[in-house]
């Protein structure tokens, strides 16, 4: 299974953490160059790009997401009743994962249509993640406004390592 | 196996046709089940141009690029590492001409065009998007444990085609009030639980 993005949102509905992985082309574009080596180096070419041309547009797909989730949320809170929890949803091309917390604090996942539900996978991130390097970290402020204590190196660290050895 | 309701939402996102089958769900008031068609119908659209977009290369890049493949390679996020002068050489001749890092990007899937929001799942439901080509929408919520529920959809389809699109008496994007509609389709249901 593939992990596209990652993104954490308070409860002031403000992005406050926010993370996107570019899976190696796997068979799908592959077939357009047969060469192991053109493949390996799909990453390495298009970070720059990246860089250089879309940063606002990631800030942009992370208000576009929050709007999804908030409102589906709210749509299944009103459907199922107040105890109801929207856990996922799946177009043809992706799997969103969404956790909240008690506190509020929205956890959203989007992964490849393949994977399993990762509802455990996200909690584990708050509850292994989240909560000890973040929320205990003493410089860390309460809230964080434009991610301030979130990006912290243990906790990137442990979120790269889990996303890249846990769950693929 | 359990269908709890069912929805039709126009192309423009009014509601022209809502039912509940089984109880189970909460009972919305009419204008609720109206701002419900409304928001999904705009949550529909978001969802689909959210989609990842992964990066594709170019041919141009592949010929310019195979020396700082390996180096990269080592580590996997490739944003936090120096760029090799080769890529960056790329970098520039990419931002220059928009068209190329405009056409450098493709779906996950190949082949398979974006849709919106084909299925939610929730604790207690789960429901099921079936837009038509026309536009319109299906949105069926039914048990999250159901099976074959492409099969209850098809169906619901054949007879939206058969008692509401071949009514005369019907006006499109309307509110459905075809008895014969709500006939076949309770029937239906029915038998099958």
């Amino acid at each position: 299974m593939v992990v596209y993005s990652f993104y954490i949102f308070d409860r002031h509905a403000e992005c406050i953490y926010k993370r996107r992985w570019l899976p190696r082309p796997v068979s799908t574009s592959g077939s357009k160059s047969s060469r192991p080596t053109s493949e390996a180096s799909a990453p390495a070419t298009s970070a720059p790009v990246l860089l250089g041309q879309s940063a606002r547009t990631t800030d942009d797909d992370a208000k576009l997401i929050f709007g999804t989730v908030f409102s589906l949320r709210n749509m299944v809170r009103k459907l199922g009743g107040e105890d109801d929890n929207f856990v996922t949803y799946k177009t043809s091309q992706y799997k969103l994962h969404y956790y909240e917390t008690p506190t509020n604090i929205k956890f959203v996942m989007l992964t490849d249509i393949k994977s399993p539900s990762m509802r455990v996978a996200l909690q584990q991130i708050y509850i292994n993640l989240y909560v000890e390097y973040v929320v205990k970290n003493p410089l860390s402020p309460v809230e964080h406004p434009g991610g301030v204590g979130v990006n912290n190196e243990l906790f990137e660290e442990s979120l790269e390592q889990f996303v890249t050895r846990v769950l693929s | 196996m359990t269908v709890f309701s069912l929805i039709i939402i126009n192309k423009a996102g009014g509601l022209i046709y809502q039912r509940e089958f089984q109880p189970g769900l909460r009972k919305l008031s009419t204008n609720d089940y109206l701002v419900l068609a409304g928001t999904f119908h705009g949550v529909h659209a978001i969802t689909r141009t959210i989609t990842p977009k992964l990066p594709l290369l170019t041919p141009t890049a592949i010929a310019s690029t195979p020396t700082s493949a390996s180096s990269n390679l080592a580590s996997p996020s490739g944003t936090s590492t120096p760029i090799p002068p080769t890529t960056t050489t790329t970098t520039i001749a990419a931002a220059t001409t928009p068209s190329v890092s405009a056409s450098s990007y493709t779906y996950p899937i190949l082949g398979v065009p974006a849709t919106g929001l084909e299925s939610l799942e929730t604790d207690k439901f789960r429901l099921t998007c079936f837009q038509t080509l026309t536009g319109t929408k299906f949105l069926l919520f039914t048990d999250p444990h159901m099976a074959n529920i492409e099969v209850v959809m098809k169906k619901i389809y054949d007879f939206y085609a058969d008692f509401v699109m071949k009514n005369p008496f019907y006006q499109l994007e309307m509110p459905v009030r075809c008895e014969a509609f709500d006939r076949n389709l309770n029937g239906w249901l029915r038998g099958r639980t």
